[in-house]
């Protein structure tokens, strides 16, 4: 009985009116953060490089935190400009879960300049699919500084986690090896059904 | 008598509240990523057959010890993808449900006799029985509703039945636990059995 009255009280408060759209002030940029974490087209690939940065030296590790967003970003800007993902950057991206999880399940570090080609090339092809043609002026620049926001966090947090997985952890580079595995089919699986099904 | 009224009134009021709660609706159907991903999460889970087998995979795994521990699982999602696209390719290939049954009847027996071959002959065993599972996953993909999402949803789904057959194999370590693992190989190996004379008629 003693509490009665703050009952009371905690059902007269009111709800929250939620009233804005979020399309208004930063809603691009969330819609640039959410499009690649949502899209299991690049959030997979996204994955398979995280790791795979964890499993070289740490200077490559700590490289690919830069060069990534970096490249994803000019791939955004130049993706908008031609109109969205084109048919060989869908290809490449698509090639990009297979590449990246025989990668990983392999576990082995790479030469310099072959992962440095890898991150450039497939952060531009990744940006390419994130662009979006449609939105003009400050919208734009929200939705670009939102993907490659999540490009940098996404990368910074996997090689985190990978690299110390497998420091730290007996199983750590088992579980490791297992995810690119599941990568790797994930992209034998989804190849095949883009390009086997479309013709049977 | 008053304490006792109030009593009553709160061992009524509880259950009357909870009577009425609303449950939700669920009025749509699964449709998009949610349906392609679930769908192809549960669909090793509630298939009793690629169950049993995926996770002897893991405990013949943990049974092996290293390499065939991490080598075993690692080899069955990547060979069953490829299963898979015989499936979506449309591949004629007769006997499948009979191999599922036989994958788990097989790799069950393995673990209940604590065979330990060469690692080369059970990775081709885990390997070949793999095209079996992948295949009827595959078979199915072009009707997901995503099928990328599907796909993600069957190999995690793999994944984590394998691991639960390691976790389990755990039990190796101590002498009663080697005869439990023995045991589950047991009762995967008579499952198989079934499901494989059910595939052949033998079973209504």
């Amino acid at each position: 009985m003693k509490y009665k009255g703050l009952l009371w009280f905690g059902l007269l408060l009111p709800q929250w009116a939620d009233a804005h759209l979020v399309s208004t002030r930063f809603g691009e940029f969330y819609a640039g953060i959410l499009h690649p974490v949502t899209t299991l087209e690049h959030m997979v690939p996204w994955l398979a490089i995280g790791l795979l940065g964890g499993l070289q030296s740490l200077k490559l590790g700590r490289l690919a935190l830069i060069l990534f967003p970096l490249t994803v970003l000019i791939g955004v800007w130049f993706g908008a400009d031609w109109g969205g993902e084109i048919g060989w950057v869908k290809t490449l991206n698509l090639l990009s879960f297979l590449i990246f999880g025989v990668l990983v399940l392999m576990a082995k570090p790479l030469n310099e300049v072959l992962f440095i080609g890898l991150i450039t090339l497939f952060g531009i092809t990744h940006g390419i699919g994130n662009s979006a043609s449609d939105l003009v002026g400050n919208q734009f620049m929200l939705y670009v500084a939102g993907v490659v926001t999540a490009a940098y966090l996404m990368m910074t947090l996997l090689v985190a986690a990978s690299h110390q997985l497998i420091q730290q952890q007996l199983w750590g580079a088992v579980a490791v090896r297992a995810l690119g595995s599941w990568i790797a089919a994930v992209g034998l699986i989804y190849a095949g059904f883009t390009y086997f099904a479309a013709a049977v | 008598m008053k304490i006792v009224k109030t009593n009553i009134y709160r061992v009524i009021a509880v259950p009357l509240l909870f009577v009425s709660v609303s449950n939700s609706v669920f009025a749509h159907t699964e449709t998009g990523v949610a349906g392609g991903l679930i769908s192809g999460f549960l669909h090793p889970i509630f298939g009793l057959d690629h169950l049993i087998a995926m996770v002897a995979v893991g405990l013949w795994g943990a049974q092996l010890n290293k390499p065939a521990l991490w080598l075993l699982p690692i080899t069955f999602p990547v060979v069953m993808a490829l299963g898979a696209l015989a499936g979506i390719a449309g591949v004629k290939l007769s006997g499948i449900e009979i191999g599922i049954g036989l994958s788990a009847l097989v790799l069950g027996a393995m673990v209940l006799l604590s065979v330990r071959p060469p690692l080369w002959l059970a990775v081709i065993m885990v390997g070949t029985f793999a095209v079996f599972h992948g295949y009827a996953h595959g078979a199915e993909l072009p009707e997901a509703a995503n099928p990328l999402a599907y796909g993600v949803g069957f190999v995690v789904s793999t994944g984590m039945l394998h691991l639960l057959g390691i976790l389990l194999g755990v039990l190796t370590r101590w002498p009663i636990g080697r005869q439990a693992v023995q045991g589950m190989g047991g009762l995967i190996a008579a499952l198989g059995l079934y499901f494989s004379a059910a595939s052949l008629g033998f079973i209504a």
